[in-house]
């Protein structure tokens, strides 16, 4: 077929040219020497026969009409806005509703049910009561401050009694652990309360009949100080005139005072 | 405005966000994408979720469409196409495991398809407006090996002028207009025998 030539084209000519003379685009001398050669060639003369059939053929098929949800199919499955709503942002209060409307629509699904409606009257009713005889009522809370000011002082004050709560916490801690050591590092004195039932114990167990012995000490001398006796007389009143005149020395005791530590 | 430059900026449009202009692409394009899948696989259902595929896939890769390597339609018809050639190959390779006697073939020099195309239906008037005839048509076309098939869609069907159809299938514009003349050739000689068994 390429190697063809009748009426000054060859066949590979004719067929680069059968698109532009189907199309109705191929005009003068070309247009000319293409249908002569269609005319002669045994081969490209068919073909240019099928081919315009064929497009013949092909334009009487008509455009078909996809199905009517492909569209809202498509947008759904892309951009997950249905059509037409694409241009109308929702509002904020359209956002708030469908977001409450996917939350609360499961629980009052369920709560329509007969069983669960008996039980949350049954709780709804035991709270109430719980709460008139608590002394509670809704209308002494007062509203919750939520501007986002208020939050941040609120965050503000509440960790700074954290802090403070803390600080406190810590040095009372550090306190007592001083103390604990300071305790340690000194050795305790015995106690005046154990030295009196040491000695109350003795006195029990005194057996002598003796009557119990008085400190009548005088706190007031010192401790090697001597301490005159008393010398009997025995009536004899030539000895009483001798010591009060020094001729006849008094005897001396000598004893030791002992301070007592309380 | 230009065309070119409408479907630009709706594309810029899309890309920044735009739910609206996204919305407006799919309208304007669906209907082109739903008739070539169509055309190619010969069902409405298959032609359906191509569509819808070929929607997805445009959708993920819209940022990388350069309108300064071609037109927004050229793009979108080539995403279309390599669809549709995964499509074939998975359609092909699944007909091969499902059955391995069976006489379907898409090549050219396979049996006639007046021995495939049925029989039953009427025969043509002189301008070919019968919805029987669209249908006989429309199943003659479907016998076209994929290479001839894709070609005679987009330049008879669909309007396509050669050198975009040149840029969609990456093949040379000389090689496009080879596969117009026998596609339509070929198509031409498929319904001419079944005709002629008819009469």
């Amino acid at each position: 077929m390429a190697g063809q030539q009748h009426n000054g084209m060859q066949c590979n000519e004719f067929d680069a040219l059968l698109s532009q003379a189907i199309d109705g685009t191929l005009s003068g001398e070309r247009l000319q020497a293409f249908e002569a050669h269609g005319r002669v060639c045994g081969v490209c003369g068919p073909l240019l026969q099928e081919a315009e059939a064929g497009h013949s053929w092909l334009k009487a098929l008509e455009q078909v009409e996809p199905p009517a949800h492909l569209v809202t199919n498509i947008l759904l499955a892309t951009s997950g806005v249905a059509p037409g709503r694409a241009g109308a942002r929702a509002t904020w209060g359209e956002r708030i509703g469908r977001w409450i409307d996917a939350v609360v629509s499961p629980v009052v699904a369920v709560a329509r049910q007969p069983r669960f409606a008996m039980s949350f009257g049954m709780a709804f009713f035991t709270l109430s009561v719980t709460l008139s005889i608590a002394g509670v009522r809704l209308s002494d809370v007062r509203l919750l401050d939520l501007r986002p000011s208020a939050i941040r002082r609120s965050y503000y004050e509440t960790s700074g009694r954290v802090v403070k709560y803390y600080d406190n916490i810590r040095f009372v801690h550090e306190m007592e652990s001083q103390v604990r050591q300071f305790k340690q590092a000194t050795p305790a004195p015995e106690r005046p309360e154990t030295q009196e039932n040491k000695r109350k114990e003795n006195n029990k167990n005194n057996s002598s009949g003796q009557p119990e012995q008085r400190q009548e000490r005088n706190y007031s001398q010192e401790g090697n100080q001597p301490v005159l006796a008393s010398l009997p007389t025995n009536g004899d009143p030539q000895r009483a005139i001798l010591l009060h005149a020094g001729v006849v020395d008094s005897p001396v005791v000598h004893g030791a005072t002992y301070r007592r530590f309380v | 405005m230009e065309d070119a430059q409408v479907a630009a900026l709706l594309v810029r449009r899309c890309v920044a966000g735009d739910a609206a202009a996204w919305e407006e692409i799919v309208q304007q394009y669906n209907r082109r994408i739903y008739n070539i899948c169509y055309r190619f696989t010969g069902s409405g259902n298959d032609a359906e979720d191509l569509t819808q595929e070929v929607f997805i896939k445009i959708y993920r890769t819209l940022n990388s469409y350069d309108m300064n390597r071609g037109a927004f339609m050229t793009w979108v018809t080539t995403v279309t196409r390599n669809l549709l050639v995964d499509h074939f190959r998975k359609a092909r390779q699944e007909r091969l495991t499902d059955s391995l006697d069976t006489t379907t073939s898409d090549h050219e020099d396979a049996m006639p398809l007046s021995d495939r195309i049925p029989d039953e239906a009427p025969p043509p008037d002189s301008k070919v407006q019968s919805r029987e005839t669209r249908e006989v048509v429309h199943q003659a076309l479907q016998k076209l090996s994929p290479e001839l098939r894709e070609a005679v869609i987009l330049r008879d069907l669909q309007d396509m002028d050669y050198r975009d159809i040149a840029v969609t299938l990456k093949v040379p514009e000389g090689t496009v207009k080879s596969r117009i003349n026998r596609g339509r050739a070929e198509l031409a000689r498929l319904l001419q025998r079944t005709y002629r068994q008819v009469m």
